[in-house]
């Protein structure tokens, strides 16, 4: 199959799940009770000023209609206005995605790099005292909840030790970079404030690595997994009798395709890793999209919530094609069509 | 799976297929349960698991502090004590003992996974075997399609999303999570029905005139078991970490009942000095789950290497 | 030390080793996230101009000294929004009103030099000071106030409720003002410290045409969540949402900076007991948010450099009984109650310097009845009520129900107290946590209040008469300002005479009656005046903790009159 037909299939099929998942969303934030525009308002506003507000949101409307004037404003980008923010759902969200966007992919580059690394170690050593050593460790970031590892990073890497800040993305007394990618870092670098981009690091090292302790054990543990049932395989037997390098046996014939199942579950792990900033990004005052949204959950923000899951359901379909893409990229076994079948 | 083809071929009738198939299947339990329990860790969960069961079923008469836990308490002149020997991991803002709560903040997790998945792996499991049964038909499109939708966005978002609509508390979190989870045994179920329903001893079920009940329930559900089971065994842990999450952001279990998350939660605002107050209920929710995991580990390792 | 830094290396080291890793293995999931990223620079750009056209402006030689503290997001900077704890000690600071409220109750002048009014009460005319600008140096005139007032009441959110009586308002030239009002208030000069002057030039320029108030369009309202339009002594140069907001110093303003005024104020948006203690202990934060715990802030306290101030509030804590359900309509069950509650148990779990409360209003009130009778925990004098209260024999069939806010988690120890003392002399009762949301559901119906519901309330006035008035009259009955349902009409006509009476004397004694009519019927446990806690540190000179601030919400945080001095 081609790269272009798989995508335009894989597009259809997103749409067509998105579609029920904007009808699962509306159906979870209509049924909500309690009237939203008066909460939005407050007790003390007057009458009428919630009636405009639940005009506004075609409150009155039966569902199948208010769905409909949902889905019609959906589809030209605009989720409403945000009952907590009070303005564009969608301003809203350009604003806070990359933030949490930012801090996936740091989550992303600590759990793949050091996933794969103590993965590798670890089938390289196996059944010795590193080996071991890496399954307990990964056994307990598995089951450890992200939010247990960031209330113990913050306590001890943040309040006992000092060594990284806990709030927000950058410190009061350093001046922001100009908003341009929406990424702290990279925006810094762009405007070559380099003070800037190591506070900015700095801030992100503590949620990221709350983030990335679960899929980082993930990772090591299908590495290790696949890389030591393909140690066992007859051609790496073989090409070590021929006399090629071990450092070669290992990169090339070893690494590569040991990485595959890895790369799969790193796809998932990052697209997961949105869902678990939901808990992460409320400790460390993460000013992203999660933090965005669990305040609108808290404070049951029908605009917000829909419109953050849906933007989430976008963000794990593209992942997936991306991943399924990779996959059959760098192994020439799989053909697109059954990439995802296992 | 390969026995049973072997051994219609020797012209035995489907009684004693039957009969043979029975046996089989005991052999193949009790085979996994000796290579099961030459598995340390395996042991390690299953026998971590039967002590946190046996502590929370009887947490009235092994705690110290019953009262702290079940009934209404207050001691302020003893609040926020730090461990001691009265107090093995301390008192928490109310001066209620923290052990005692934490023996009983595990009846809340336990019966969250259970419930959550009594409710799920029957849905689920019949909802795949259904699509499964009838691939590509249009019940299999429905069914998986509706899945996919499901299986989109990540659990805990959806869970949260729709707990928060609901009024708080265990009950509803637990439904939260229900509607959430089937999915995922509706697609474990679909992937082995539709290798299994080509198997010789379907079709075979089939030729002689079994119904469609018959031949999902006794036919392909019985080889499927295992996979189900370990499924049952990992999912136990990841509905508590769900659960405990969303009564970390105050979604599940109310206060004052001793819900480890809620625990978790109210603690929190008393770190970093009183840390004992959420530390300890936190490590709970850790051993509870790594005891599932052990268990379900163990479980996988054990059928997979079983079907090779 | 040593084995600090090496840590760090190693750290710094497995992550540079990370990056490497991924960019050996194709970057596979990197370019995932592209595509929704190419949208935001432009957007971004134009949301937050406020934030791109000072950039570094910081690193300039002299540092600025900051006043930091931590607020509960959301703030809101709009005057026709905000009225909640933050957004209100932001609009003090932004914008400037015609009058500024004294520390006594009264007011003070302010942009108004003087005022005059008719003698029905109903015409209230004001003289506007001269040369007051805005921060775009544009003059403030009498049409900014009608317009600020106009928008005000079209919005209707806010402190809008406050004007509701305000018929109309015009602007015969450029230093009047003229206020028709539809009744006589007594606490109308009052309440005008709540209408912040705009700009209304500079508001309609930035008013989007698409808006739901007709010709006005949105009314600025976007526009202003991130901006201001004010006049006031400090204004916004940074408001990244959910983040902080970051005002400057108005060098040009019209008033007064003490000494040591801060060049910058920034509210943080967080309030995690952790973060704020690290901040602190760092000197990054000069005042803690108030939902610090005790236990938080004795720790804070024993910090050196930082102490714990406790400020009163114009808000009470009440026990709000249900009047109309059995066991609780006795008056004598309601007695029994409270004598029965231990007070001195209840304000030692707060911070010390809190008092229980003297009545249905706090101390903190003007018109406050210092007489007022004050229940004792007496536990003999509570079994004498409870003889007499005539469900006496079958209170086990009468259990009451006790509903704390889960929301605040502090209220489930004055529940339990409650349970316990009442347990005492023989009442059974059931605690129960209910979620903020479905409190107010429950109370907006007789048949769902529960028999008692534990609430902090807060006046928005520092006058006895806005909290009687709020609590008691039979308006507020389906609110979650109530829990009573007093429904006495009796009392409603003597609280809406009293607010009436423009003389302040007269209306005081008014007040005091009404104060004593109310502690009779003992429909609430007065339990105790709020105090809020904020941890401080020592070069802040900060006038609310002197008692030198009116009590009006939001008005501790005027930062021209807060020192601060951190090299002292």
């Amino acid at each position: 199959m081609k790269l272009l037909p798989f995508i335009g299939k894989r597009a259809f099929h997103a749409i067509f799940v998105l579609l029920g998942l904007s009808i699962v969303i509306f159906v979870i934030a209509r049924v909500m009770p309690g009237d939203p525009a008066r909460v939005a308002v407050g007790a003390h506003a007057p009458d009428w000023v919630v009636q405009d507000i639940r005009e506004q949101m075609h409150l009155d409307e039966p569902l199948v209609v208010q769905y409909f004037y949902w889905l019609r404003d959906a589809l030209h980008g605009d989720f409403g206005v945000s009952l907590v923010t009070r303005r564009d759902v969608a301003q809203d969200i350009i604003e806070f995605f990359p933030a949490s966007l930012e801090l996936a992919l740091f989550a992303l580059l600590i759990s793949a790099g050091l996933g794969i690394t103590l993965g590798t170690l670890s089938a390289w050593h196996k059944d010795k005292f590193v080996d071991n050593l890496v399954r307990v460790l990964s056994y307990m970031g598995v089951v450890t909840p992200s939010f247990v590892f960031a209330i113990l990073f913050l306590l001890l890497f943040g309040y006992l030790l000092h060594w990284f800040p806990t709030l927000g993305r950058l410190s009061e007394d350093v001046a922001r970079p100009p908003t341009v990618t929406g990424f702290m870092t990279v925006d810094s670098l762009l405007a070559g404030d380099m003070v800037a981009f190591w506070d900015a690091l700095k801030h992100l090292v503590l949620p990221a690595l709350a983030l990335a302790m679960g899929s980082m054990a993930q990772e090591a543990r299908i590495t290790r997994a696949s890389m030591s049932e393909n140690l066992n395989k007859d051609y790496i037997a073989a090409s070590r009798a021929f006399g090629i390098p071990e450092r070669y046996v290992m990169g090339r014939f070893l690494l590569k395709p040991s990485l595959i199942p890895t790369i799969s579950i790193i796809g998932l792990d990052f697209a997961a890793n949105f869902s678990n900033a939901f808990l992460v990004e409320l400790i460390f005052v993460w000013p992203g999209l999660s933090r965005y949204g669990m305040n609108a959950i808290l404070r049951k923000d029908l605009n917000a919530i829909s419109a953050v899951i849906l933007v989430l359901g976008v963000v794990f379909i593209i992942v997936n094609i991306i991943v399924d893409i990779t996959v059959a990229k760098l192994d020439p076994r799989i053909g697109l069509r059954s990439a995802r079948s296992e | 799976m390969t026995q049973q083809t072997n051994l219609s071929f020797s012209g035995l009738n489907a009684q004693q297929i039957k009969q043979l198939e029975r046996e089989s299947r005991r052999e193949h339990w009790g085979r996994a349960w000796y290579k099961f329990s030459r598995n340390s860790l395996s042991i390690v969960g299953a026998v971590t698991i039967l002590i946190i069961v046996f502590l929370a079923i009887f947490a009235p008469y092994v705690t110290p502090y019953p009262d702290h836990a079940t009934k209404p308490f207050t001691d302020f002149a003893n609040a926020s004590q730090p461990p001691s020997l009265e107090h093995l991991f301390g008192t928490d803002e109310i001066g209620r003992d923290i052990f005692s709560r934490t023996i009983f903040g595990f009846r809340f997790s336990l019966s969250m996974g259970v419930i959550v998945l009594s409710l799920v792996v029957p849905v689920g499991v019949l909802l795949g075997l259904i699509a499964g049964y009838y691939q590509g038909t249009r019940i299999d499109s429905i069914i998986m399609r509706t899945t996919d939708i499901f299986l989109s966005v990540p659990s805990l978002i959806l869970a949260l999303a729709i707990a928060s609509v609901l009024e708080p508390n265990l009950s509803h979190s637990m439904i939260a999570i229900s509607l959430m989870w089937w999915p995922w045994y509706t697609r474990l179920v679909y992937g082995q029905t539709t290798a299994l329903r080509n198997e010789f001893f379907v079709s075979s079920a089939e030729v002689t005139g079994a119904s469609t009940a018959h031949i999902l329930f006794r036919e392909i559900l019985p080889n499927i078991l295992s996979s189900i089971f370990t499924k049952m065994s990992l999912d136990m842990g990841w509905v508590i970490i769900i659960g405990a999450s969303l009564s970390f952001v105050g979604l599940g279990v109310q206060p004052p009942k001793p819900g480890l998350g809620t625990m978790v939660a109210s603690g929190a605002k008393y770190l970093p000095d009183q840390w004992w107050i959420s530390l300890f209920p936190a490590l709970a929710i850790v051993v509870i789950v790594l005891g599932f995991n052990l268990l379900g580990d163990g479980l996988r390792d054990l059928f997979a290497a079983e079907e090779v | 030390m040593n084995t600090w830094t090496r840590q760090r290396f190693v750290l710094l080291g497995i992550i540079a080793l990370a990056v490497v890793m991924l960019a050996a293995c194709g970057g596979s999931s990197t370019p995932a996230p592209a595509e929704p990223t190419q949208a935001p620079p432009q957007a971004t750009k134009a949301e937050a101009p406020a934030a791109t056209q000072v950039p570094t402006e910081a690193s300039a030689a002299k540092s600025p000294v900051a006043l930091r503290v931590t607020f509960a997001w959301p703030t809101y900077i709009d005057p026709a929004v905000g009225n909640d704890f933050s957004s209100s000690a932001a609009l003090v600071n932004l914008y400037d009103s015609l009058v500024f409220p004294a520390k006594d109750g009264g007011v003070i002048p302010w942009l108004a030099e003087s005022w005059d009014t008719s003698e029905d009460g109903l015409t209230w005319t004001f003289k506007l000071r001269q040369g007051v600008k805005f921060h775009d140096g544009s003059e403030l005139t009498a049409s900014d106030v009608v317009y600020s007032m106009k928008r005000l009441q079209t919005i209707g959110e806010g402190y809008a409720y406050m004007f509701e009586n305000v018929a109309d308002v015009s602007a015969p030239d450029d230093q009047t003002v003229v206020f028709t009002l539809s009744k006589p208030s007594g606490l109308f000069l009052l309440s005008l410290v709540r209408l912040y002057v705009l700009n209304e030039d500079l508001v309609k320029a930035n008013t989007a045409k698409k808006g739901s108030y007709g010709e006005n369009g949105d009314y600025g309202k976007d526009w202003l969540l991130t901006h201001d339009a004010g006049s006031g002594p400090y204004m916004v140069k940074e408001f990244p949402l959910e983040e902080y907001l970051l005002m400057e110093k108005n060098d040009d303003w019209w008033g007064d900076f003490v000494e040591n005024a801060p060049d910058e104020v920034r509210f943080i948006a967080a309030t995690e007991t952790a973060t704020v203690r690290t901040l602190m202990a760092d000197r990054r934060l000069e005042i803690s948010d108030q939902w610090q715990t005790v236990q938080a802030l004795k720790s804070l306290d024993a910090i050196d450099g930082i102490s714990v101030a406790a400020i009163p509030t114009m808000t009470e804590f009440y026990f709000m009984i249900n009047t109309k359900i059995p066991p609780t309509d006795d008056v004598h069950c309601r007695r029994a109650m409270s004598y029965a509650f231990d007070y001195a148990t209840a304000v030692s779990l707060e911070w010390e310097g809190t008092k229980q409360s003297q009545g249905p209003v706090p101390a903190t009130l003007a018109g406050h009845n210092p007489d007022v009778f004050v229940f004792p925990h007496d536990v003999d004098k509570a079994k004498e009520e409870l003889a007499q209260c005539k469900y006496a024999d079958e209170l086990d069939q009468y259990p009451v129900e006790i509903h704390w806010i889960s929301e605040v988690p502090d209220e489930e120890k004055f529940a339990l107290l409650f349970q316990s003392n009442m347990a005492d002399i023989g009442m059974p009762v059931k605690v129960v946590s209910t979620p903020w949301l479905s409190v107010v559901e429950n109370m907006s119906k007789l048949e769902t209040s529960p028999h008692i519901v534990t609430i902090y309330v807060g006046a928005d006035l520092p006058d006895a008469g806005v909290m009687l008035n709020q609590r008691y009259s039979s308006a507020t009955a389906d609110q979650w300002l109530q829990n009573e349902w007093l429904l006495d009409k009796d009392f409603d006509a003597r609280i809406a005479d009293a607010l009436a009476t423009v003389d302040q004397n007269e209306r005081y004694a008014k007040y005091y009656e009404l104060q004593d009519y109310i502690v009779d019927l003992a429909p609430s446990l007065f339990v105790y005046d709020q105090v809020e806690k904020h941890a401080v540190q020592d070069y802040v000179d900060w006038p609310a903790m002197k008692g030198e601030m009116s009590p009006m919400q939001g008005y501790y945080f005027f930062a021209p009159q807060i020192g601060v001095n951190p090299t002292q």
